[in-house]
C-alpha cells in the first residue's frame, strides 16, 4: 500500500462522523475550515459523502443506537481508509463511561488509527495530529 | 393525482436529547407532516449525575452541549443555590453574566454562519465564523480554554478576570458591534436573502404558546419570554438591556431577533467589564454543605430557557437531577411551522430553531419510500432555489 | 396577587404546600389534576417548563413545573403514585400540547402509564433494542 498511501497524503479528503458527541469537537472541526485556520491550503477538504473520503474524523462516545450506523458508514468507505478519533470521548469515554447507553467496546465497531485527545482539542492540536498522519503515510 | 412520499432525513445529528432523524412526508413538493426519531445522542446525563458529587456534576453538565457549554452549568449552580438560598459575591455575579453573554454572541454568530451555508451563501458562513474567532479568544483570556470554560462553582466562579486585560476585550466588543451592524444591513438590503427568509416557516403566536416554545423561537413569534428579565439573578438586575420581540414568526424574524440580541449582549458585556474594573472582592463563597430539599434553577441560554431541577437528601449527591435543554421544547414546533411549505424551504425552517445543525447537513438526502433511484440532496435543492432567485433579480 | 387568587380558586384541591422564594410546590390528587392544570395554563397564562419524575421509597412522584413569566414564579403541582409496579396517572397533553414529548420521556424512563396520551411510544430509546428498559429506575429495582 506504500505507493497508494503516498498519493493519498498529498490531498486528504476527510468525512466527519459525529457519534454522540457533545458537539464541541464538531464545531472545532468546522472551525478548521474557516478563515482563521483554513485547512484547505494543505489540500485537506471536508467532503459530503463517505464514498469520497480517505480519512474519517469520529467524535463522541458511540451510544448503542448510533454504533451500528457508524459501522455501516465505515463499511461503505473505500479502503484504505484511516480513522482519526477526535477528543477524549473515543479514547476513554470521558465522563460518560458510567452511562447505560454507551457502547462498551469501540474497537469492535470501528478501528481507530490515531487519537487526538483533549476536551475539546484545540484546532492547532488537530492540525498537528493530521500532520502526523501524513508523515506516517509518507514513510 | 397526489402522491404522498416519505423522506427520511438523517440520522446523524449531535446533541443530547435532540432530534436527528426526520421522516418528512411530502405530497409533490409540499411538506405534509414531519415525524422525528430522536435518541441518537442520548448519553444518560441524568443517570450519571445521580452517581456524582455536586462539584463533579457541574463538570458533567458542561458536556451536555458544546455550544451552550456555560448555560447548563449556570442553570445547574442556580438550582443548587436555590436549595439553600446561597448568595454569591458581587464580582462573581458580573463574571457569570459576562461569560454567559459572550457565549450568546458566539452561539448566534455560529448560527448565522450555518444558516447562510444552508441557503447557499457561503460568504455569510465565512464572515460570521471569522468574527466569531475573537470571541473565542476572549474566552481564552478569561478562562484559558476556547470551549468548555469550567468557570462555574456553587457560590461563585472559579477564575477571576484580570483587570489589565479589560481594554483589550473592549476593543474586540467594538469590532463585533461594527460587524454586526454591517451584517444586519446586508440582511435587510439583500433582496435574495429577503425573498428566501421572509414569510417562510411561520410559527404563529398561538402555536408558540401552546407548544411552550422558548427563547428566540418564541420571541420571534411575539411571545415576550426571557429568563433574564423574568427572574433577574446574577448581574441581570443591575445592568440595562432590552429584549427584542418581533411579531411575525417567520425565519426572517428569527434571524433579526438573534442579530439584535447580539447587539444587546455586547451592551451587557461592556457594562459588566466596566464594573469588573472597579468592583473588588472575593469571587467564591465557601459552601460546605447543601441540605435536603428541592432546588430549581434556570438560565436564558442562546436557544432559550435551560431548566435544571435538583432533589437532594443531605448527602453530597443529588437523588434526582432533571435537565431540560431549550431545544427539547423548540423542536416540536417544526410540525407546526413546516406544514404546507415547499421542500426546498424545509431545511432553513428546521435550521431556524437553531438545533445545532453543525455537522449533519451533509447526510441529509431524499429517498422515496419504495427505494426508487429518486435521490435528491436537500442542501442542493435549497441552494438551487437561491441561485434561481438570484439570477431572476439580476436580469 | 395571582398566587393568592390561584390558591383561593382551587381551595381544597391543593394538598400539602411547600412555599419558597418565588416557588410553590403543592400536592394535587390525580382526579383534580386536569382542573388545576387548566386553571394554571389557560386562566393564568403560565408556560409549562417541564416535568420531573422521581422514584422515592414510598412511590413515584411527578412534579410539573409551570412558569408564570410576568412574576417569575414557579407553580409545581406534585402527583404521588403509591403503586410502584404499575404507576398510572392522567396525561395533561390534551390541555397542554407541549407536554407530549415531556410525558413520553417520563413514560420510557420510569414506566409511568399516562392515561389519555395521544402517542404512547418511547422517545429517546425508540428503535434502540439493546438499551436497558426503565434506565432511571435500574439501581432501585435491583
Amino acid at each position: 500500500m506504500g505507493w497508494y498511501n503516498k498519493r493519498l497524503a498529498k490531498s486528504i479528503w476527510v468525512f466527519h462522523v459525529s457519534a454522540s458527541p457533545c458537539n464541541n469537537c464538531d464545531i472545532e472541526i468546522l472551525d478548521l475550515l474557516t478563515p482563521r485556520y483554513d485547512l484547505e491550503r494543505f489540500g485537506i477538504k471536508l467532503v459530503g459523502s463517505i464514498r469520497h473520503a480517505d480519512v474519517l474524523l469520529v467524535s463522541g462516545i458511540f451510544n448503542q443506537k448510533v454504533g451500528p450506523r457508524v459501522q455501516q458508514i465505515y463499511q461503505q468507505a473505500p479502503k484504505p481508509c484511516f480513522v482519526v478519533g477526535i477528543g477524549t470521548c473515543p479514547a476513554s469515554g470521558c465522563c460518560f463511561k458510567d452511562s447505560y447507553n454507551i457502547s462498551k467496546n469501540i474497537k469492535d465497531i470501528i478501528p481507530i488509527n490515531l487519537y487526538i485527545p483533549g476536551c475539546p482539542p484545540k484546532p492547532e492540536n488537530m492540525i498537528a495530529g493530521i500532520v502526523k498522519l501524513v508523515e506516517v503515510l509518507n514513510a | 393525482m397526489s402522491m404522498v412520499n416519505n423522506i427520511p432525513v438523517g440520522p446523524f445529528h449531535p446533541l443530547l436529547e435532540e432530534a436527528e432523524y426526520f421522516n418528512i412526508v411530502v405530497d409533490g413538493e409540499t411538506v405534509v407532516d414531519i415525524d422525528m426519531d430522536i435518541g441518537w445522542m442520548h448519553r444518560g446525563h441524568e443517570f450519571i449525575s445521580e452517581q456524582k458529587s455536586f462539584t463533579q456534576s457541574i463538570y458533567l453538565v458542561e458536556r451536555i452541549c458544546g455550544i451552550c457549554s456555560t448555560s447548563h452549568p449556570i442553570a445547574c449552580v442556580h438550582a443548587f443555590e436555590d436549595v439553600d438560598n446561597i448568595e454569591i459575591p458581587e464580582r462573581a455575579a458580573y463574571i457569570r453574566s459576562l461569560v454567559g453573554e459572550l457565549e450568546r454572541i458566539h452561539s448566534h454568530l455560529l448560527w448565522f454562519g450555518l444558516a447562510g451555508h444552508f441557503i447557499g451563501y457561503d460568504t455569510v458562513w465565512m464572515w460570521a465564523w471569522k468574527y466569531r474567532e475573537p470571541i473565542l479568544q476572549m474566552f481564552e483570556i478569561i478562562s484559558g480554554n476556547r470551549n468548555h470554560y469550567g468557570m462555574m462553582r456553587i457560590g461563585g466562579v472559579a477564575k477571576d478576570v484580570d483587570p489589565a486585560r479589560i481594554p483589550e476585550m473592549m476593543k474586540i466588543l467594538d469590532m463585533v458591534d461594527d460587524k454586526m451592524n454591517m451584517i444586519i444591513k446586508v440582511a435587510k438590503d439583500d433582496p435574495v436573502l429577503r425573498s428566501r427568509l421572509k414569510g417562510v416557516g411561520v410559527l404563529t403566536h398561538k402555536d408558540a404558546v401552546e407548544l411552550c416554545a422558548v427563547g428566540p423561537t418564541a420571541r420571534a413569534s411575539g411571545v415576550n419570554t426571557d429568563v433574564r428579565q423574568d427572574e433577574p439573578n446574577d448581574a441581570y438586575g443591575w445592568v440595562k438591556f432590552d429584549v427584542p420581540v418581533l411579531p411575525n414568526g417567520d425565519v426572517y424574524d428569527k434571524f433579526v431577533v438573534r442579530a439584535l440580541e447580539i447587539i444587546e449582549s455586547t451592551k451587557i458585556c461592556r457594562q459588566c467589564l466596566e464594573k469588573l474594573a472597579t468592583v473588588k472582592g472575593p469571587i467564591l463563597n465557601n459552601v460546605k454543605h447543601i441540605s435536603a430539599g428541592e432546588g430549581l434553577g434556570r438560565y436564558e441560554a442562546p436557544r432559550g430557557e435551560v431548566f435544571h431541577f435538583i432533589k437532594t437528601d443531605g448527602t453530597n449527591r443529588p437523588i434526582r437531577h432533571k435537565v431540560r435543554a431549550p431545544s427539547f421544547n423548540n423542536i416540536p414546533t417544526y410540525v407546526a411551522s413546516c406544514k404546507g411549505i415547499p421542500l426546498a424551504d424545509a431545511l432553513i425552517t428546521l435550521a431556524s430553531v437553531d438545533p445545532c445543525y453543525c455537522c449533519t447537513e451533509r447526510s441529509l438526502k431524499v429517498v422515496d419510500i419504495n427505494r426508487d433511484p429518486f435521490q435528491i440532496d436537500l442542501l442542493k435543492l435549497s441552494r438551487e432555489k437561491t441561485q434561481q432567485i438570484r439570477s431572476k433579480i439580476h436580469e | 396577587m395571582p398566587e393568592n387568587e390561584f390558591f383561593a380558586a382551587m381551595g381544597d384541591k391543593i394538598g400539602k404546600t411547600i412555599e419558597k422564594k418565588l416557588r410553590y410546590y403543592f400536592e394535587v390528587k390525580n382526579e383534580d389534576l386536569h382542573d388545576v392544570v387548566n386553571y394554571i395554563f389557560n386562566t393564568m397564562g403560565c408556560r409549562l417548563s417541564t416535568a420531573t419524575a422521581t422514584e422515592l421509597y414510598g412511590g413515584i412522584e411527578v412534579l410539573y413545573h409551570f412558569s408564570h413569566d410576568a412574576t417569575g414564579t414557579y407553580y409545581c403541582p406534585r402527583i404521588i403514585m403509591k403503586d410502584k409496579k404499575k404507576p398510572q396517572m392522567k396525561s395533561i397533553t390534551p390541555i397542554v400540547r407541549g407536554a407530549e414529548w415531556i410525558e413520553r420521556e417520563m413514560a420510557e424512563m420510569f414506566g409511568i402509564d399516562f392515561d389519555g396520551h395521544p402517542r404512547k411510544e418511547p422517545l429517546l430509546t425508540r428503535n434502540n433494542p439493546t438499551v436497558e428498559k426503565l434506565p432511571l429506575r435500574l439501581r432501585r429495582i435491583s
